[in-house]
């Protein structure tokens, strides 16, 4: 369990985490979402007592993480894939971990073997690519069987199978009554993982909540609708006061009502449809409808309405492209 | 890296429950220190590089002594006992202090080693994975410090004897009572472990608060080899002061450590440790403060 109260960081002029108070609860696995320079890692280091905390507090199993006799078997964190001696071995980095605990060889095998790096433990882990580095960060995290797990971004770098890994060691722990806390600024990864949502934008939290209830209060329920008389339908709409936005050629997004009322009012006045389907937002666009006046760094390259932190546009193509374009920075 | 892997292997309570005490941290800093090839490698080339510059140096003594021996000193030839006694006290360039003769070597390789162990650490990263095994940070850094003191002397002690043992033949042929049992023969051994040993923790208080190895190891360098020019230099000045400056600088109150006797002017040799000590601890608490308060 962690358990921060009024937790703020200054770093000179800039204010990286401003105040803020969460519980994360052991049995789960706790998201930790939000942008790049929103305070994630920072909130992460001051919870392993790398940073301490301009004010406020925060305390790790019942006590802060120093205080513990031994912190490896209470809290385990990857905070930096690259926290590790370049010209040193996996195995040997391991083994000098693991020595301050007095935590035995052959767990450091274990580890090794869970996390898939037996091929390469002999090898200098500075040649290890961003995915062996995360693994190894991810091992080093696991030495020794902590009942806190705090990993930041620990599928960066990863291929496909290292992934679904992830997930799948998060769930597994969690259900064991761990406490799994996560931080990625990737929704459609945390959908997928995390039962618990702490959202964090320019240092504050912004959702605090379930993933569900997360999507269900920030979707916005709207019908995709073809039609060549867009003018038309726009007007008929409109007349009982429904929004509806035209953002394509021939197509119309209505907001707010059943797509059986617009093809009522369709039929009734002879208007040809020949699309209609109802759209639901996805949590990535809950996340960016949430986050969008929180981005620090915002990325103009698209130029087009649907840039991170621009006007959210509706289309599930156009999403997509700035999903992209915002992983493409990030990373 | 499948699931089955993971609710087998994890069933096993196999990591122990012990917690960080300063004997594990310091097998932990061991470890470090024995798997990396360049520490290893490192210090083979500077036993020999002592043992090497130590025989050279003592070539350039035994053509000092012959040469006055043999041609003497303005027409005027010399005994060997005149000659070895015309070296300047204090100098370490006595014969007793032979030893010795490549230490210098040694305190600027294992210096910079004592850098590098910290500040290696902050350059990669694998500083926070330190602080996070073993948070209390002051540990780490007294490991650090057993380890590297242990090695240093250690092996500034052997290089010393090997040198010993290599360079005392040498002046057989003077007939001088050159062994184990001249007087400060084996003080300069062991003060000359003592010595670098020191400089180890102050290059180890350098990387600590500098956080960078180049950074540091030129500071090193600085104080070790360059401040002693600069002592010369302002013994030069005008008025009875300056000149009993130099001799507190590190290099040169160290220095003094490995001699014996009295010298008029000079620190005593015992005084030369004591300033140098002063030094050690002058490098080590602020180190050990900005270790604790500051952010990894």
């Amino acid at each position: 369990m962690i358990e921060a109260t009024g937790l703020r960081k200054v770093y000179g002029a800039k204010t990286a985490v401003d105040g803020i108070s969460f519980t994360v609860q052991p049995g789960k696995v706790t998201g930790f979402l939000g942008p790049n320079g929103a305070g994630k890692s920072t909130t992460m280091r001051m919870i392993m007592g790398l940073d301490r905390p301009t004010s406020g507090d925060v305390i790790v199993n019942g006590r802060h993480y120093s205080q513990h006799k031994a912190p490896l078997h209470q809290v385990g964190a990857l905070l930096d894939a690259k926290a590790v001696h370049t010209s040193r071995s996996a195995y040997n980095h391991l083994r000098a971990m693991a020595a301050t605990h007095g935590i035995p060889n052959s767990r450091v095998a274990e580890v090794i073997e869970m996390t898939g790096l037996t091929a390469v433990a002999k090898k200098k882990a500075g040649g290890f690519s961003l995915g062996m580095g995360q693994r190894l960060g991810i091992a080093n995290a696991l030495l020794g069987d902590p009942q806190t797990l705090i990993l930041d971004e620990p599928v960066n770098g990863l291929d496909p199978e290292g992934v679904q890994w992830v997930r799948n060691l998060a769930r597994y722990l969690a259900s064991q009554g761990k406490t799994i806390f996560i931080s990625s600024h990737l929704m459609s990864e945390m959908a997928q993982t995390a039962d618990h949502l702490i959202v964090i934008g320019r240092g504050r939290i912004i959702a605090d909540t379930t993933v569900e209830a997360l999507i269900e209060s920030q979707s916005r329920k709207r019908t995709l609708v073809r039609t060549a008389e867009t003018t038309r339908l726009s007007e008929l709409l409109a007349r009982d006061g429904v929004r509806v936005e035209q953002n394509e050629r021939e197509t119309l997004e209505v907001y707010g009502v059943e797509p059986l009322r617009i093809a009522e009012l369709a039929l009734d006045n002879r208007v040809l449809v020949y699309e209609l389907t109802p759209l639901t937002s996805s949590l990535e666009e809950a996340y960016f409808q949430l986050t969008k006046d929180e981005v620090e760094y915002h990325s103009h390259i698209t130029g087009g309405p649907a840039a991170p932190g621009g006007p959210l546009n509706g289309s599930p193509a156009v999403g997509a492209t700035s999903a992209a374009t915002m992983e493409g920075i990030q990373s | 890296m499948s699931t089955p892997t993971i609710s087998t292997k994890h069933a096993t309570p196999s990591a122990g429950t012990g917690g960080v005490t300063f004997l594990r941290v310091l097998n932990s800093e061991a470890i470090k220190f024995r798997t990396l090839m360049s520490t290893k490698l490192l210090l083979v080339l500077t036993f020999v590089a002592i043992v090497g510059i130590g025989l050279l140096s003592a070539l350039v003594r035994w053509n000092f002594i012959n040469q006055m021996v043999e041609v003497g000193r303005q027409g005027h030839k010399e005994s060997v006992q005149q000659a070895v006694d015309s070296f300047p006290p204090g100098s370490g360039f006595s014969l007793y202090n032979l030893p010795n003769a490549g230490l210098n070597i040694g305190i600027l390789v294992l210096g910079s080693l004592a850098v590098l162990f910290i500040a290696s650490e902050y350059a990669t990263g694998m500083i926070r994975s330190t602080m996070n095994a073993a948070p209390g940070r002051l540990s780490t850094f007294g490991a650090k410090a057993v380890v590297l003191v242990v090695v240093s002397y250690v092996l500034s002690v052997v290089a010393g004897t090997v040198t010993f043992l290599l360079a005392s033949p040498m002046f057989a042929n003077f007939g001088l009572d050159l062994g184990w049992n001249t007087d400060g023969v084996l003080y300069s051994v062991f003060t000359g472990g003592l010595y670098v040993a020191g400089v180890a923790l102050i290059g180890l208080s350098l990387g600590t608060l500098l956080k960078n190895s180049a950074g540091g190891i030129t500071v090193l360098v600085g104080i070790m080899f360059v401040l002693p020019f600069a002592g010369q230099f302002l013994s030069l000045a005008p008025g009875e002061f300056w000149k009993y400056v130099p001799q507190y600088l590190p290099s040169e109150a160290g220095g003094r450590f490995l001699s014996i006797g009295h010298v008029d002017g000079t620190l005593d040799p015992w005084a030369g440790g004591l300033v140098f000590l002063g030094y050690v601890i002058l490098f080590m608490v602020p180190a050990l403060i900005a270790l604790k308060k500051r952010d990894v």
